[in-house]
């Protein structure tokens, strides 16, 4: 299971990028072109196990489950019980 | 449309600006990078006195923003000074990235204590941090115009040879990226001066602070060139700058 950034709804606060350096996670990057977005990189985030940028994301929809694309912010109740 | 007041001495710093970018220290890095290549140990010294720099101007922004009052420009004004402000925060993000994408540190935290990116206070770095922030006293037209037509006009030039000479498509990447925001806030420095800088004693604060700026920040390209290089070098002569404040 992954994470990934919906670019129509994220406001690019990096909320999330904060977030992820402060738990030395690192996965939360910039992208290396023009319009530099945030992405997360799949195999450096620990999601279930970190839910960190979940919680702290003010977007609506912004983070969702890359394979079904279900809406992760706010965060849904199982991510209250997995999280750090 | 009438002929915006500063619009003669907006193109009079660029010139000045311009023609200085053509020779830097910078150039030796570039010609380093072209011939050997760039080893892992000079990206990371590189990146990490860029680093440096560039998350340093949380602090000359955060004095520059203090000295903005309601009403005294138009929204349009502070809107690209906040868009600059992200901007600035995107590159210090780029090169943190870079430095942990490098193996250069495992964490952010451990970055700030790494010889390659710790903050001297004795060190042309902070002399540029501090000259910067310095500007924080004058009004905003004078220090966009010090800043956006002096050093990031430099660094423009500077950052496309050096992008240009990288092999490494990340790396290469991260610098490249910057070209459309450096690109931006030069032109975000040229309208203000067009437009805000009308008197002759605002015209002759700007080509001193631009001046200066440009200066001071010869001074950190040195230093950073030298530092990523490994060399020991004479300090660059230091030119006599009027202070007419």
């Amino acid at each position: 299971m992954s994470l990934k950034i919906d670019h129509e709804r994220c406001t690019e606060c990096r909320m999330c990028y904060i977030v992820c350096r402060e738990l030395d996670i690192n996965a939360v990057y910039v992208a290396l072109e023009p319009l530099h977005r945030i992405e997360i990189d799949i195999d450096a985030c620990t999601y279930p196990g970190c839910t960190a940028c979940l919680m702290y994301c003010p977007a609506e929809g912004s983070i969702v489950e890359a394979a079904t694309g279900r809406s992760m912010v706010p965060p849904p109740p199982e991510a209250w019980q997995t999280g750090e | 449309m009438a002929e915006l007041p500063g619009k003669a001495l907006a193109r009079e710093l660029i010139d000045e600006s311009e023609a200085e970018s053509r020779k830097t220290p910078m150039q030796d890095v570039i010609a380093a990078v072209r011939q050997r290549g760039l080893d892992k140990d000079t990206a990371n010294r590189l990146i990490g006195r860029l680093w440096t720099l560039e998350r340093m101007f949380y602090y000359i922004y955060g004095g520059w923003g203090q000295g903005l009052e309601m009403n005294d420009f138009p929204p349009s004004v502070k809107y690209l000074f906040a868009r600059q402000i992200v901007d600035d925060s995107t590159h210090e993000m780029l090169y943190m990235d870079a430095l942990l994408r490098q193996g250069c540190v495992k964490t952010q935290k451990e970055a700030f204590r790494h010889p390659y990116g710790k903050f001297a206070v004795d060190s042309a770095t902070a002399y540029y941090v501090f000259s910067l922030r310095n500007l924080a006293t004058y009004s905003h037209p004078v220090r966009i115009a010090a800043l956006n037509l002096g050093p990031k006009i430099i660094e423009f030039a500077w950052m496309e040879g050096l992008a240009e000479a990288i092999a490494d498509p990340d790396l290469k990447q991260a610098f490249a990226s910057q070209t459309v925001e450096n690109k931006s806030h030069i032109n975000m420095g040229r309208r203000i001066v067009e437009e805000f800088i009308q008197k002759p004693v605002e015209m002759e604060l700007c080509r001193w602070a631009c001046r200066s700026a440009r200066q001071d920040y010869r001074r950190f390209l040195h230093e950073t060139s030298d530092f990523a290089l490994q060399r020991q070098t004479p300090p660059p002569p230091v030119a006599r700058v009027r202070v007419t404040d």
